[in-house]
C-alpha cells in the first residue's frame, strides 16, 4: 500500500471512530453547559439504542438470560438494519424525555455528587437489566452486503498508487454524523429555542432571572442529546461486539471528549471527538516502530494515547480547547 | 499614618468587558473605608482581586508594603486579609463551635499540617481562640446549635466571627447587612463600630444601604464604571456633584 | 455505634436542661464516643463475627448455602478496610473519585509481584502495595483535583481506565495481561505463622485461621486510624471543605492541598486492603483489581452502608458481599441481584443521605429518646 493510501485509510477509520463520541458527547457537552447536570447513564441509552437496534434488525437466541427460561429462546423482529437505523433514534429520544422528567430534574437542585450518584445507580440497573434478560454474551449486528463491502480507493488523478479498500460502512457512520451534528448545530445556533439553550450555557442564572421558561427546551435538549446517543449506538454497534458493559466502557472517552472539547460547545465535541478518534487510529495503525536498536510497539498503547491527550489538554488548557474560561466571580 | 493595602493601576478585563479600570485605591491603618458603586460598578471584581479570587489584566497589590498578586488566596488569609461574605458563608452542619474551631485552626496553625493523628482537643490555644471569638460576636451560648439551624442574623454574626478568628489586621465585609431586618442590621452595625474599636482593625466596607456607609465611615471611595470618580470624608463625597451625577442620578441625599 | 462527630440528635439533647443525673443511655454516649471505647467495640464485633454469622446460623439449622462462610467474611473485612478509606474522601471530604481501582489495584499488583521475586513476607507485602498505592494517589491526586467538582469524578475515572490498559496490554510482560498476575508467593507471617493454618487452641466455631486474625488486626487497626483522622485537626478541615469549599479558603486553610492529603490517605487504606486481598487470593485477577467496576463497587458499598461515619461502610461492604456471593445464588432474585442492588442504591441515593447505616441510627436514636423521656 501506498503512503497516500494508507493515510486515507486512516483518516476515514479516525473520523469513523471519532463520529461516534461526537455523537455521544453532544448530548452530554450540553446538558452539562446549560443544566450542570452530569449524566452517568448517558452511556446506558448507547446500550439502548445498540439493544433496541439489535432486535429490529434481527432475530437474536438468547443463550444465558432469563428471557430463555421465561419462554422466549429467541427474539427479535429480522426488519433489517435500515428499519433500526430509522426506528431506534425516535424511541430513545423518548427514553431521553423520560430519564430528564424522572431521573434528572428531581436533582437539579442537588450536590453534583448526588447527581453523578443516582445517574450511575440508573446506568447499573439498565445494565443490569439487560445482563439478566439478554445475557452477558455480545452480539454482533448483520449489515446488509450493500453497505457491508469496501471501495477500491485509488487515489486523486495523476497520484500513481496501488489501491486500497475503504470500508463502505465507515463513510456512512461518518456521513450520518456530519448531517445530524449539523442539524443540531443549526437549531442550536439559528434557532429561538437554540438561543434560549444557548444562553442557558453561557449563563443559566440570568436566564432563569430572565423569567424564561427553560424547563421545555432543556427537555428537548436531552431528549435530542438521548437521540443522538442512541443513533451512535446503532451506527457504532456493527463495528464492534454490543454486550452489557459498553455503556460504561464508552461513557468514558465520551466525557474525555468533552473535557477536551471544552463544555457546552458543539464544535468543540466535533473537535475533540475528531481528535481522540485519530489518535486512537493512529497509535493502532503505527504498529512497531523501530529507531535503531529501539524498537516500540505501539498498538498496545492506543487505549492509553486519548487519556494521555485528555492530561495534556486539561493541564494546558483546563476549559477545554473550545471551551470559554470560567468566571469565578 | 501608614498605608496598609494598596492597589496600582489594577485592571481586570472580561473579554473585551473592563470590569476595573486602573484603580488606585489606598487604605490606611485603622480606617473604616466604604466602597461605593451602582451595580456592575466594578466592586465585586476589586473585592475579588484583592483576596486573589481573580487574576489580574495589569497593576499590583500590595499589603503592608509588600506585592501580594503572586498569592493564593489562603496566603493572602494567612498574611492578615479576612473577608466577610455577602451570604451567611458558614459551614452549615457543623456546630457553632466547629465553625468558630476550624477559623482558629487556620489561624494558629498556618495554612497547612501534617498532624492527621493528634487529636483536636491537645490544641489549647486553639481552643482557647475559638472560645473568645464566639464571646466576641456573642454566640458562646448556642456553640453547640447547628449553624444551619440559627436565625439568618445570627448566621451572619457567625459568618463575621469566622472572619474575625483568622485575626485579620484588613476585613473586607461585603454588604454585611444585606437581607437583615432592621434590628439585625442596627445590631451588626454596632457589631462592626465595636469591632473596630476592640480589635484594632482596618475595615473595607462595600454597603448598599447609604445611612450606614455615611454613618459609620471614615473615608468613602466611589466606584462607577471600573474607575473611581470621587473619593473622601463623608460629607465631602456626598457633595461631589460629580457624584451625584453618575451615582445617585441627580437625586438629593 | 454512632460515630459521627456532634449528630444532630446529640445537640438538641445538649440544649435542654441537664438532669442532675445523666440516664444510663447518656452515660452510654459519653463513654462510646472514645477512642478506646472504638477500638473495643470493633474488637469485639471482629471477635464475634465468624460466631454470630457462620457457626450460629448453621446450628439454628439454617441451610448452609444461604450463610456466611469463614473466607466471605474475610473478604468483608477486606473490603471494609476499603470503604472505610473511601469514605474519608466521600463522606468527609465531599470527593466522588470514580477510580478508587487504581489504588485497589496498583497494590494488589504492587503486593503481588514483590512477593514472586523478592519476598513473601505479608507484612512486606503490605508495605509495598501500601506504598505503591500512596505514590499513585499522589500523582493521580495532584493531576485531578486541579479541576474541581465534577470533573475531579470525571478525571479519576479515566485515569482508572487508562491505568487499566496500561496494566492489560503494554505491561502485559509483568502484569500477566488479562490472565491476571499468577505467580503470587505469600509467605509466612514472621517466617513461623502459616496464615492458611488454624489458630491453635481457638475452636474452629469461633476463628479458622490465622488468615482471620491477620485481616481482622488490619482492620482494627483501620478503624483505630480513621477514628484519630476524624478526631485531628483534620477531621474538622475536611468536613469544613465538604460544607463549604471557598469559606474553608478563607479562613486561610490551603484547601488543595488538605485534598490532596485526604486522597492519599484513603488512597492508603485502599492500598492496604488491596494488598490483603492479594494476600488472601494468592492471585491478581486484572477483572478484581483494576476494572472499573472496582471503582464503582466501592461508591456502591460506601453510599448504600452510610457515608459520614466509621462503621457504615464497613456494614455496606458486608451487605454487598452477602448479596453478591450467597443472594446471586438464590432461586428468582438470584440471577437480578445486581439490579435490585442498583435499584436500592438509587433509592438510597435519593432518600437516605447517610445510607442504611445512617437510617439504623437514626431509628435508635428515636428508640433511646423515647425510653429516656419515660424515665423523667
Amino acid at each position: 500500500m501506498s503512503l497516500v493510501g494508507e493515510l486515507v485509510v486512516l483518516l476515514v477509520n479516525g473520523l469513523q471512530t471519532g463520529a461516534i463520541y461526537v455523537l455521544l458527547a453532544i448530548g452530554l457537552s450540553i446538558i452539562l453547559g446549560t443544566l450542570k447536570f452530569v449524566n452517568f447513564a448517558h452511556g446506558a441509552l448507547y446500550v439502548v439504542g445498540a439493544y433496541i437496534g439489535l432486535l429490529i434488525t434481527q432475530q437474536i437466541s438468547i443463550a444465558n438470560g432469563q428471557l430463555a427460561e421465561w419462554g422466549f429462546p429467541t427474539l427479535g423482529l429480522g426488519w433489517g438494519f435500515i428499519a433500526a437505523l430509522v426506528i431506534v433514534p425516535p424511541i430513545v429520544f423518548v427514553v431521553g424525555l423520560a430519564m430528564e422528567r424522572f431521573v434528572a430534574r428531581p436533582f437539579y437542585d442537588r450536590p453534583d455528587t448526588d447527581q453523578i450518584l443516582v445517574t450511575f445507580g440508573l446506568a447499573i440497573v439498565v445494565q443490569e437489566l439487560i445482563h439478566a434478560l439478554i445475557g452477558p454474551r455480545s452480539y454482533t449486528y448483520d449489515i446488509p452486503s450493500e453497505i457491508a463491502g469496501g471501495i477500491p480507493f485509488s487515489g486523486p488523478v495523476g497520484v500513481p498508487l496501488s489501491a486500497v479498500t475503504i470500508d463502505v460502512w465507515r463513510v456512512w457512520v461518518i456521513a450520518i454524523t456530519a448531517t445530524l451534528v449539523i442539524a443540531v448545530y443549526a437549531i442550536v445556533e439559528y434557532t429561538d429555542f437554540g438561543l434560549v439553550v444557548k444562553a442557558g450555557t453561557r449563563d443559566p442564572e440570568m436566564v432563569r432571572l430572565l423569567g424564561i421558561r427553560i424547563t421545555r427546551p432543556y427537555l428537548v435538549m436531552f431528549g435530542i442529546g438521548a437521540g443522538l446517543a442512541g443513533v451512535a449506538g446503532v451506527v457504532g454497534a456493527p463495528l464492534s461486539n454490543i454486550n452489557p458493559e459498553i455503556g460504561m466502557t464508552i461513557l468514558v472517552p465520551a466525557f474525555l471528549t468533552v473535557v477536551i472539547g471544552g463544555v457546552g460547545s458543539i464544535r468543540g465535541a466535533v473537535l475533540g471527538g475528531t481528535l481522540i478518534g485519530m489518535v486512537q487510529v493512529t497509535l493502532i495503525s503505527l504498529g512497531t516502530v523501530s529507531l535503531g536498536s529501539l524498537s516500540i510497539n505501539f498498538t498496545p498503547w492506543a487505549q492509553v494515547g486519548i487519556y494521555a491527550l485528555a492530561v495534556v489538554v486539561l493541564l494546558t488548557r483546563p476549559q477545554g480547547l473550545l471551551g470559554s474560561e470560567e468566571v469565578t466571580a | 499614618m501608614t498605608a496598609i493595602l494598596e492597589t496600582r493601576d489594577l485592571v481586570k478585563e472580561f473579554g473585551g468587558l473592563v470590569a476595573t479600570d486602573h484603580v488606585n485605591l489606598t487604605i490606611e491603618e485603622g480606617e473604616l473605608v466604604s466602597l461605593i458603586g451602582p451595580n456592575g460598578a466594578g466592586k465585586s471584581t476589586l473585592i475579588n482581586l484583592i483576596t486573589r479570587m481573580l487574576e489580574e489584566t495589569e497593576g499590583e497589590i500590595f499589603f503592608e508594603g509588600d506585592p501580594i498578586t503572586d498569592l493564593e488566596p489562603h496566603e493572602v488569609v494567612q498574611r492578615g486579609i479576612g473577608k466577610s461574605f455577602q451570604t451567611a458563608s458558614i459551614f452549615p452542619e457543623l456546630t457553632v463551635e466547629e465553625n468558630a474551631n476550624i477559623a482558629s485552626f487556620g489561624a494558629e496553625h498556618g495554612s497547612f499540617r501534617f498532624n492527621f493523628l493528634k487529636h483536636r482537643s491537645s490544641y489549647p490555644a486553639v481552643q482557647q481562640r475559638t472560645l473568645d471569638t464566639l464571646e466576641a460576636v456573642g454566640l458562646r451560648s448556642q456553640k453547640d446549635t447547628t449553624a444551619a439551624d440559627l436565625p439568618y442574623g445570627d448566621k451572619r454574626r457567625l459568618e463575621i466571627g469566622i472572619a474575625l478568628a483568622s485575626e485579620p489586621a484588613l476585613l473586607l465585609m461585603d454588604e454585611p447587612t444585606a437581607g437583615m431586618s432592621p434590628e439585625e442590621t442596627q445590631s451588626t452595625v454596632e457589631l462592626i463600630e465595636d469591632l473596630q474599636e476592640e480589635m484594632d482593625l482596618t475595615i473595607l466596607l462595600v454597603e448598599h444601604d447609604m445611612e450606614i456607609v455615611f454613618s459609620v465611615s471614615d473615608r468613602i471611595a466611589v466606584l462607577n464604571r471600573g474607575s473611581i470618580i470621587a473619593e473622601g470624608p463623608p460629607d465631602e463625597v456626598q457633595g461631589d456633584p460629580s457624584v451625584q451625577e453618575a451615582y445617585l442620578g441627580g437625586v438629593e441625599l | 455505634m454512632s460515630d459521627e462527630v456532634g449528630s444532630a440528635a446529640e445537640t438538641e439533647a445538649d440544649s435542654e436542661p441537664v438532669d442532675e443525673s445523666p440516664t444510663l443511655y447518656e452515660r452510654w454516649r459519653q463513654i462510646h464516643d472514645n477512642e478506646s471505647t472504638v477500638a473495643a467495640l470493633t474488637i469485639l464485633g471482629v471477635a464475634l463475627a465468624p460466631f454470630v454469622l457462620v457457626t450460629l446460623p448453621t446450628q439454628l439449622g439454617l441451610p448452609s448455602e444461604y450463610s456466611w462462610y469463614h473466607n466471605l467474611l474475610t473478604l468483608t473485612l477486606i473490603w471494609g478496610i476499603f470503604a472505610l478509606g473511601y469514605d474519608l474522601l466521600l463522606g468527609f471530604t465531599g470527593l466522588l473519585s470514580f477510580g478508587h481501582a487504581i489504588f485497589w489495584g496498583t497494590s494488589a499488583y504492587a503486593a503481588g509481584i514483590f512477593s514472586a521475586n523478592v519476598t513473601g513476607s505479608p507484612l512486606a507485602m503490605i508495605l509495598v502495595g501500601t506504598l505503591t498505592a500512596v505514590l499513585m494517589a499522589w500523582i493521580i491526586g495532584w493531576i485531578s483535583l486541579r479541576r474541581g467538582g465534577i470533573y475531579f469524578a470525571i478525571l479519576t475515572l479515566a485515569f482508572g481506565q487508562m491505568i487499566y490498559y496500561i496494566f492489560l496490554s503494554p505491561l502485559g510482560d509483568i502484569t500477566g495481561g488479562e490472565n491476571g498476575f499468577t505467580g503470587v508467593q505469600v509467605g509466612s507471617l514472621f517466617g513461623v505463622v502459616d496464615l492458611g493454618r488454624a489458630v491453635p487452641f481457638v475452636p474452629e466455631a469461633f476463628v479458622d485461621s490465622w488468615m482471620y486474625v491477620f485481616v481482622g488486626a488490619a482492620m482494627i487497626l483501620s478503624v483505630v486510624v480513621g477514628y484519630r483522622i476524624l478526631n485531628s485537626p483534620y477531621g474538622a478541615v475536611l468536613r469544613a471543605i465538604r460544607e463549604n469549599e471557598q469559606r474553608a479558603e478563607f479562613v486561610g486553610l490551603n484547601v488543595w492541598r488538605y485534598k490532596l492529603m485526604a486522597f492519599i490517605l484513603s488512597g492508603a487504606f485502599a492500598g492496604l486492603a488491596g494488598s490483603l486481598y492479594v494476600i488472601q487470593r494468592s492471585f491478581v485477577p486484572i477483572e478484581n483489581t483494576l476494572n472499573w467496576t472496582v471503582s464503582g463497587d466501592i461508591v456502591v458499598i460506601t453510599v448504600l452502608g452510610g457515608v459520614g461515619s466509621l462503621f457504615g461502610p464497613v456494614f455496606g461492604a458486608g451487605l454487598y458481599m452477602y448479596v453478591a456471593n450467597i443472594v446471586s445464588g438464590m432461586p428468582v432474585i438470584g440471577e437480578f441481584w445486581h439490579m435490585i442492588l442498583g435499584i436500592v442504591f438509587i433509592a438510597v441515593v435519593a432518600t437516605m443521605p447517610h445510607g442504611i447505616w445512617g437510617r439504623v441510627d437514626w431509628l435508635r436514636d428515636r428508640v433511646a429518646d423515647a425510653i429516656g423521656g419515660d424515665e423523667r
